[in-house]
């Protein structure tokens, strides 16, 4: 965790979300991450994570609740511009070719047309498409559209990264370089929040895990006391033991 | 490429061009992408009405209040293909960024609801000035049509404008399948064009189907253009224009009102 006194990266009170149906998906929920962090948010599906991170991001409204992202309102156009999202669906633009998906995407927060393209290209670069900068979505493989989706979650230079599922069905290959790259931009600052089913994954990137079952946190701590705490030789021991609770 | 150390947390927000010029400039290279059937197809389907219904039966039908029917059937036709255009544009770009989420990377960028709206709609508009133009350029000189009434014209041309584009986000927002999209079109826009009074008098017509017209409000956009371009309508431009004017207030409010709330766009 980095000693700077910034406001917390993410800080979440007393957040609840019902969706129109009655189902409550997120539920009275506190969060704080520093920034800095390297944060892992694990759960089963439906235990309210995406609900979370689209709340956090704008995309979903709660029903009750505050979000401060490093001390702004989750709302203001400065708490927009320091958080990037890489969600877990592949929701590019089918209309527009990659270079120009980046070059819109770093567009939208507010880059000038120099910047923009430099970082598109250096991005396009970094994850290995630039022959396919003129590529359309049907015509990238599924690995292709993984990477050009944290392309896109990066391009602004967020200072508080969330991946939602990132390297879901990515290979070994590809799940090592985006990995190292994300270690790398975790090392100059960037304050990570990481939700994966990988649970050795979690164990081995973040400092700090949270467990969310049923919309609320049930345990959290570093992978060493929340073995500790759950007598756990593992964290998918502490998993099982946490979700079963 | 070097990692680089994030931004400050504490310094505001100020974008080096507004983000709204980039959701602009994506909504139009969406459509010129797609310039065969978004903007030349369009303009094919007016110029035909006027070649079938105008040029080649003009000897054959009765000039209506001294025009020869070429010229009567054109103002209509130009606010046909600028209305479909207009929603069809707003509706499909709008339901397809919701159907396949990407406009979630609009929602939670620093784009503003209103500028999102803004960028929606005139990006709308910017592919109705193409198709527009398009048809009076090339229609046009074939029924030889001029401004007879330039500020009747450009009133009546900017509602049309408006109102066609918010329509088209308007239906994007709520549109829930691909069937409401094209129902809409073929089952909503497309009968309130044909039945406005492009191709005949309203004034000519049996007192129920008059009543009728007046209901429609496709047919008071129909009017104030005919007033504008030819300088002759069943109705007079006050009442054409007030009622055109109404109908951007009202749509313009409903869409903006819905943008604000998010309710349609966000969970």
């Amino acid at each position: 965790m980095s000693p700077t006194a910034a406001p917390a990266a993410l800080a979440v009170r007393g957040l609840t979300k019902t969706y129109g149906a009655g189902l409550t998906a997120v539920r009275d929920l506190d969060l704080e991450i520093a920034d800095g962090a390297f944060f892992g948010l694990l759960g089963p599906n439906g235990a309210g994570k995406t609900t979370l991170i689209g709340t956090v991001c704008n995309l979903v409204r709660p029903t009750a609740g505050e979000i401060q992202i490093f001390g702004h309102d989750y709302r203001s156009r400065e708490a927009r511009f320091l958080v990037g999202l890489s969600e877990q669906d592949v929701n590019l633009d089918r209309f527009i070719d990659a270079e120009e998906i980046l070059v819109y995407q770093a567009g939208y927060y507010g880059l000038g047309r120099p910047e923009a393209w430099r970082r598109t290209r250096e991005l396009l670069d970094l994850f290995d498409l630039s022959a396919k900068a003129k590529s359309r979505r049907s015509e990238l493989s599924g690995g292709m559209q993984r990477r050009l989706l944290l392309a896109q979650a990066l391009v602004h230079g967020p200072r508080l990264l969330i991946l939602d599922e990132p390297t879901a069905g990515a290979d070994v290959e590809l799940r090592t370089e985006l990995w190292d790259y994300i270690r790398r931009l975790h090392g100059a600052g960037t304050t990570v929040l990481l939700t994966t089913h990988y649970l050795e994954e979690a164990e081995a990137l973040c400092d700090e895990i949270a467990l969310i079952r049923g919309g609320v946190v049930v345990a959290r701590g570093s992978a060493n006391d929340l073995r500790d705490r759950f007598g756990a030789r593992d964290i998918s021991e502490v998993y099982l033991r946490a979700m079963a609770a | 490429m070097t990692v680089v150390a994030p931004p400050p947390y504490d310094r505001q927000y100020q974008a080096e061009r507004p983000a709204f010029l980039w959701l602009l400039e994506r909504e139009i290279v969406r459509f010129l992408k797609i310039w065969r059937f978004s903007i030349l197809g369009q303009i094919l389907a007016a110029l035909l009405f006027v070649l079938v219904f105008g040029v080649a039966l003009k000897d054959r039908v009765e000039a209506i209040h001294g025009i020869p029917y070429d010229r009567f059937i054109l103002p209509g036709l130009l606010v046909q293909a600028m209305l479909t255009v207009g929603f069809v544009n707003g509706t499909t770009s709008l339901f397809e960024a919701r159907n396949d989420r990407y406009i979630h990377r609009v929602l939670a960028s620093p784009l503003r609801w209103w500028e999102i709206n803004l960028g929606l709609v005139v990006g709308g508009i910017v592919r109705e000035v193409l198709v527009g133009l398009g048809v009076i350029l090339v229609a046009g000189p074939l029924v030889g049509i001029g401004v007879a009434h330039p500020f009747v014209f450009s009133a009546a041309t900017v509602a049309l404008l408006v109102s066609a584009s918010q329509l088209g986000v308007l239906a994007g927002t709520y549109a829930r399948s691909l069937d409401d999209v094209y129902s809409l079109e073929t089952l909503v826009v497309l009968p309130l064009g044909f039945l406005s009074g492009i191709f005949y008098s309203v004034d000519k017509l049996p007192p129920a189907w008059r009543a009728l017209s007046y209901a429609n409000p496709v047919y008071y956009f129909v009017e104030a253009m005919r007033a504008g371009l030819l300088g002759h309508a069943d109705l007079s431009p006050t009442v054409s224009l007030s009622v055109v004017g109404g109908i951007v207030v009202v749509l313009s409010g409903w869409s903006l009102a819905l943008f604000r709330s998010a309710k349609q766009l966000k969970s």
